[in-house]
């Protein structure tokens, strides 16, 4: 049904990384419009705190739309204008990709349309007020657990129907080929600017690179650059509130390989191949299948997957934004938190790149509830008699 | 013993042949098994016993839901083996099991070829599993060693090159989706559908099933000329899912019985 889609968006993809027009109009538009490169911060305070190494923040939350969706969205724009199609599809978790595709598609005047299920809507609202706000029209997925990986099927059968003018522009380094590779080319930015930005610091690469794991198309382009590289690659996942099935999102090392949504990697699932319910208090990292070239570069051991309950991610998110003045999102803090436990195991000449993979505001409401703001919940509350 | 059962199914009749569809478990395990005999007895000539999995890419809401209940239900795989080989004793017709392809994975690709067969199965309807994998997957060669039919999938977005991927390796009969989508029941047919099934014919020498959206005798009328097999999915199940529970029996009987055309 979708090969002839995936072989035409296959071709396209590998003519225009042969085409300097691409490349340019592609930079061009991560410079001007998304935000690139965005900073290498020095948590000075942070590292000071701690007293152990050296801690970096790669701040992808400045990009444009709040996150490093923005990069991978700009460069499917472009290859879906190329083949002539008229409407962008997107499924979305927190919103996050939702909202950068919402954003590219007003930009280069696609139609759009947004898949993302009940509960991540219930939760993320600000942020499908934003894509709504941008043109797009928000569809509430209703089916299975009702998250990301019930968007993504809800796309991917949209998508079946209407694939003659629409680009399913996926979010991150899963599904069928070619995705996981051309967002993982598109994202690969990230760790290249890491490491010039390092050097400037440095003199050196890091010893350390840590990044939050959902699919993995932030920690794809962080960790990219350093493949090769002396550099100690760690993924973080969702540790959600437990160990028990649903009560996470640890594809490592609960998850098992699989074929689901048109790729072959590792799953949470049962022994009958059903899908397991998940959990994370950060709707992006809450899916139960992870990017196939992480799955690889797990079993050859070049990546290491840890994990962080939902409190220690709280705790990191309100930790970063008192010492350094940034508030990360739920999913970027997954990695913050590891960082800290593992920078407290180092010693001080030890240098530790955090990709934060994007900003807190869209959690604002997740957050108040969390630490259990009485002012925000009666802020809330008068707001509504106000309406 | 598969293959041929598909073939004389196919050359000893003259009408359109009709591949009626169950998802195993749903409404139960019992009813499953009530359905399939009475499909059986009122003219259905194969049965599409399909797996119930968590997230069933090419079904429409239908089906979908029906997966959802049966494995709620608490349906297992194991289960569907055993009402395959239950069936497959009590019923004299083709049986044939659809599953989404990590179903089979999980469980074994030879394993799995191996129990069907032993089951009773026919063939295997494997929608998510496109031949280019098959150098990794094995399913094709599997289903040759256990002398199981593996049915291949095509849309009208077929392009001539897949046509011809796909009938190399067709065993059986080719499943030509009516429309480029999900599945569901339709009001009409797409009137393109008539150029599409008249190029599958020129590439493919085993007949042709065409199945997604239909769901009405008018339906089984325009393809009876155009192939071989009709199929009938989303529709007996939303004839379930209306009837009460005493009366699902007795409904979905009539609505078979009423789409059989001469």
């Amino acid at each position: 049904m979708l090969i002839p889609s995936l072989e035409e968006l296959e071709k396209i993809y590998n003519n225009a990384k042969k085409d300097p027009s691409f490349k340019k109009e592609f930079n061009f538009l991560l410079k001007t419009f998304a935000g690139r490169p965005t900073p290498l911060t020095f948590a000075k305070n942070l590292s000071e705190k701690l007293g152990a190494a050296r801690i970096y923040l790669k701040n992808e939350g400045l990009n444009h739309t709040g996150a490093h969706k923005i990069t991978h969205c700009i460069g499917q724009a472009i290859l879906a204008k190329r083949m002539g199609k008229k409407r962008l599809i997107a499924e979305t978790g927190a919103g996050q990709h939702g909202l950068a595709t919402a954003t590219v598609a007003a930009k280069f005047g696609f139609s759009c349309t947004i898949f993302m299920g009940e509960i991540d809507i219930a939760r993320q609202r600000p942020n499908v007020f934003l894509m709504e706000q941008l043109g797009a029209t928000v569809i509430p997925v209703t089916f299975g657990n009702k998250t990301l990986k019930d968007a993504v099927n809800a796309a991917i059968k949209y998508w079946i129907e209407n694939v003659k003018d629409t680009h399913y522009l996926l979010g991150s380094v899963v599904g069928p080929h070619p995705y996981p590779v051309m967002n993982c080319d598109f994202q690969s930015v990230v760790g290249k600017e890491i490491k010039l930005q390092l050097r400037k610091f440095e003199g050196k690469p890091p010893d350390y690179v840590i990044a939050c794991v959902g699919g993995g198309s932030n920690a794809m382009g962080a960790f990219s650059a350093f493949l090769k590289d002396d550099v100690r690659l760690i993924g973080v996942e969702a540790g959600g509130k437990g160990n028990q099935v649903g009560e996470n999102a640890i594809r490592f090392p609960f998850g098992s390989v699989g074929v689901v949504e048109g790729y072959k990697s590792y799953f949470l699932q049962n022994s009958d191949g059903n899908l397991q319910k998940t959990h994370s208090i950060s709707a992006g990292l809450d899916y139960p299948g992870i990017g196939p070239q992480l799955s690889l570069l797990h079993d050859t051991k070049r990546v290491e997957f840890v994990n962080v309950k939902d409190k220690e991610v709280l705790s990191a998110t309100r930790l970063l934004a008192q010492t350094e003045g940034i508030i990360p999102a739920l999913e970027s803090a997954h990695a913050v938190a590891f960082g800290i436990k593992l920078a407290l195991k180092l010693p001080k000449e030890k240098i530790i790149v955090i990709n934060l993979s994007g900003r807190g505001d869209k959690d604002i409401f997740i957050l108040a509830k969390a630490f259990k703001d009485k002012k925000f919940m009666s802020f809330l509350k008068e707001y509504l008699k106000d309406v | 013993m598969g293959l041929n059962l598909i073939d004389q199914q196919i050359k000893n009749k003259k009408r359109i042949r009709l591949m009626t569809h169950l998802v195993i478990g749903f409404p139960s395990l019992d009813f499953t098994i009530k359905l399939a005999k009475l499909m059986a007895k009122n003219g259905a000539d194969f049965i599409e016993l399909q797996i119930p999995f968590s997230d069933p890419l090419a079904d429409g809401p239908t089906i979908m839901k029906a997966c959802e209940e049966s494995l709620l239900n608490g349906t297992k795989v194991k289960d569907a083996f055993k009402i395959m080989k239950l069936l497959s004793s009590q019923v004299s017709i083709p049986l044939l099991f659809m599953a989404y392809y990590n179903t089979v994975f999980k469980y074994g690709v030879k394993k799995f070829c191996q129990d069907a067969k032993l089951c009773g199965a026919s063939g295997l309807i494997v929608p998510d599993m496109p031949v280019d994998e098959e150098n990794e997957e094995h399913l094709i060669s599997n289903c040759r060693k256990f002398r199981l039919c593996n049915i291949q999938v095509i849309s009208p977005v077929s392009t001539n090159d897949r046509l011809q991927k796909n009938a190399k390796v067709a065993s059986g009969f080719v499943y030509a989706t009516a429309h480029q989508g999900i599945t569901g029941a339709k009001n009409q047919l797409e009137s393109s559908l008539e150029a599409y099934l008249k190029k599958v014919k020129k590439y493919f020498s085993v007949p042709i099933a065409v199945g997604f959206g239909i769901s009405q005798k008018e339906h089984l009328e325009k393809l009876a000329p155009l192939s071989d097999i009709a199929v009938i999915g989303s529709a007996v199940i939303n004839v379930i899912n209306l009837s009460n529970k005493d009366n699902i029996e007795e409904d979905v009987k009539n609505f078979i019985n009423n789409l059989k055309i001469c």
